[in-house]
């Protein structure tokens, strides 16, 4: 691609995470210094695919002046779709049959007809998956990388993590009181179906009892035991943080269980498995591990759920920068003519890293984390051997 | 859909999921299940998912698989990056769907061990038969027979219509099961020769059953209305998944028993507790269930609907 003017357009994949606005804004800001058009689609692809469900035609023209009034702390002004997968959409057929088609193709030739030269697309990583498959097809795409669970392995940190962490933090400040007042266990699910970054490194934020997260499968008996040791007289509540993927050895199925559906999908979820009991809703690690402990201790704990709740809010300022950041580099990797790539944050530089390097890697926490040993090292219990 | 095929009806094919023999709870007597794939709704409570769609597709089971001592997954003619291992992990492949999709049977056939497989496959209306009629004495004896159900038989009308008037010139009963979100001239192919129809009603009010479905019900419903006037001789068994915030109160139940009770060959209408037993198959498939904060309804609840049917129908509650 040359350096000419150039007409980049943005999408926002599935799931609500705080900070898209200042992607939108950096990447707007930073077009604008280049002297180039940037527009956003609606609603993940749907507002090219489907331009006649749109008032005004599916697109959003990025004027630098509506760039410049953005709130980069509101949500995100394109909207999302809960699909964006344009190998499968899911359409009405002549027949009034539904049926999932393949759309690829009309998807690159309406932005042929809007005359794209690029799309930055902010997705997690699913969402990496499919616009590397779009970029095997010819899509000159740069990916921006977002997750509440900082789970996309070639970045340090994906944006969204950092607000969802903040929120997760002051929710468990409330739990912690909460328990202390009721001289009970609070036990909190958190969100984290793939990896546990949230539940340990709040859990660590508000001095935990104990953290269960997925890369840790952990032993209820043994849990029990730990909680005994701290709970007191002096000190008659708890604090036991759960990653809504966490997994449990079980003390009566002998076998761990996966506490949602999109755990049992997650390249961690190997164990065996029987569909009666693995697959369970948001919400279910917590009650289970509620339920389990109670039975095990003579103390009376309840489950709480953070989860949905910390998607939303207002970015942090580390997400805002953060975001700001990630745009601004997707439009230099467009102006460096890089295609099929991911904007990634290591400290402290912007890289590109290419789609075929990021897709089929999970950010987990491994047996010798930084963190894992801040935990065993002011007390909270991890479930690690010698804990 | 499928195409219109114009050969020997007995070499029509169709894409079948599975056969199931000794079936008891659909149509009469010890019956043959013939589940054909594709299906014209999407149910977000769906237990079949490997029925949904029209095509065979690629199935993964992660107990079968021997990990990175075979690997033969991860090298041509497996697309590049759909099949992967995480660093850390115990040694199962994993699946990137996005890039799976397009395995074919013979990829899967490659996989040693089975953990790769594909649901469904083409069938032509010989063997199917053949496989039904292995328990024909069975049939004679307990007044059972073929049952075809999905998916949607009205996804694919001419292998269903050759298949069932072939099973009748066998001397089989002859049953399907049917959302029938279908043209009408698909149902005027397929019914001639069914014996028993058992259909979905699962939602009255239109605007809900496509919230939940995809589409509305009002070409559903005046399916139904035609089918029951225009096959007199058919006995008909409406049927609903009884789904808690969805389809299980009042207004659902009284408005089926108001729709089918002018009709004398509606003989039953009965209830389908919803359950979750489907859900392990969407692992295989990787894909999310989209229903998963949703109870099953309690006996209670269930027995309650039973006796406004019961009373209906002119039958005594049971106790």
């Amino acid at each position: 691609m040359s350096k000419s003017k150039k007409r980049i357009a943005l999408m926002v994949g599935a799931g609500f995470v705080p900070a898209i606005n200042a992607v939108v804004k950096g990447s707007g800001l930073a077009a604008s210094k280049l002297g180039w058009e940037i527009i956003g689609i609606r609603d993940g692809f749907e507002g090219l695919l489907h331009p006649d469900h749109y008032p005004d035609g599916g697109l959003v023209n990025f004027s630098p002046q509506l760039i410049e009034n953005l709130d980069p702390s509101a949500g995100s002004v394109l909207g999302q779709s809960g699909r964006i997968d344009p190998f499968n959409v899911r359409t009405i057929n002549k027949d009034d049959m539904v049926e999932e088609v393949d759309m690829s193709d009309e998807l690159l030739k309406r932005l042929k007809e809007e005359k794209i030269d690029g799309l930055i697309s902010v997705v997690g990583g699913m969402g990496l998956s499919i616009l590397y498959k779009l970029h095997l097809k010819g899509l000159n795409t740069v990916c921006v990388p977002r997750s509440v669970e900082n789970d996309i392995a070639s970045t340090a940190v994906s944006f969204g993590f950092n607000s969802t962490l903040t929120l997760t933090i002051e929710m468990l400040d409330r739990a912690r009181k909460a328990a202390q007042s009721a001289r009970k266990i609070a036990v909190v699910e958190v969100i984290g179906e793939q990896t546990g970054w949230l539940a340990l490194q709040a859990g660590i934020a508000v001095s935990a009892d104990a953290i269960l997260i997925p890369e840790i499968p952990m032993d209820m008996k043994k849990l029990a035991d730990k909680m005994k040791e701290k709970i007191s007289i002096m000190r008659p509540y708890g604090l036991v943080v759960v990653a809504e993927g966490a997994k449990v050895i079980h003390k009566t199925k002998k076998k761990e269980f996966v506490s949602s559906l999109k755990a049992t999908l997650s390249p961690l979820a190997t164990e065996e498995s029987s569909s009666e009991f693995v697959i369970k809703s948001s919400g279910k690690a917590a009650e289970m591990v509620a339920t389990e402990l109670q039975l095990l201790i003579a103390e009376e704990t309840y489950p709480l759920v953070v989860g949905p709740w910390a998607r939303g809010g207002n970015p942090s300022a580390v997400d805002r920068q953060l975001g700001m950041a990630y745009g601004a580099g997707a439009v230099q990797a467009f102006n460096e003519n890089k295609k099929g790539v991911m904007v990634s944050f290591i400290p402290p530089e912007i890289k590109f890293i290419p789609l075929a390097d990021a897709i089929n890697k999970i950010r987990t926490i491994s047996a010798d984390n930084e963190f894992l040993k801040i935990a065993d090292s002011i007390g909270i219990y991890v479930g690690k051997e010698g804990n | 859909m499928m195409k219109t095929q114009s050969k020997n009806p007995s070499d029509i094919t169709g894409i079948v999921l599975n056969i199931q023999r000794y079936c008891s709870h659909d149509g009469p007597g010890i019956r043959t299940n013939v589940f054909l794939k594709g299906c014209s709704l999407r149910c977000k409570w769906c237990g079949n998912p490997e029925s949904i769609r029209i095509k065979p597709e690629l199935s993964y089971d992660s107990q079968k698989c021997k990990g990175k001592e075979c690997s033969i997954c991860l090298k041509p003619p497996f697309p590049e990056g759909a099949f992967y291992f995480v660093e850390g992990d115990d040694a199962k492949v994993k699946v990137n769907w996005t890039l799976a999709m397009n395995c074919t049977e013979e990829m899967a056939s490659l996989c040693p061990t089975g953990a790769l497989e594909m649901y469904g496959k083409k069938m032509t209306v010989n063997e199917v038969l053949d496989e039904v009629e292995k328990d024909a004495s069975f049939y004679r004896s307990t007044g059972g027979g073929m049952t075809i159900s999905g998916g949607e038989v009205m996804l694919q009308p001419d292998f269903a219509a050759a298949l069932l008037k072939e099973a009748h010139s066998r001397g089989l009963n002859t049953a399907i099961e049917t959302a029938s979100n279908a043209p009408w001239s698909f149902l005027e192919k397929v019914l001639p020769n069914v014996d028993t129809v058992l259909h979905d009603i699962k939602l009255m009010n239109s605007e809900r059953h496509k919230k939940w479905t995809g589409v509305g019900n009002e070409r559903i419903l005046a399916n139904f209305k035609k089918a029951y006037e225009t096959f007199p001789n058919i006995d008909f068994i409406a049927r609903t998944p009884l789904i808690p915030g969805v389809n299980c109160d009042d207004e659902h139940i009284l408005g089926v028993l108001e729709f089918i009770k002018p009709h004398k060959n509606v003989i039953d209408y009965e209830l389908l507790p919803y359950h979750r037993f489907g859900l392990g198959k969407y692992e295989s498939l990787g894909v999310v269930y989209e229903l998963d904060d949703y109870k099953t309804p309690s006996d209670e609840v269930v027995k309650r609907y039973q006796a406004m049917i019961d009373e209906a129908f002119g039958r005594k509650a049971e106790p």
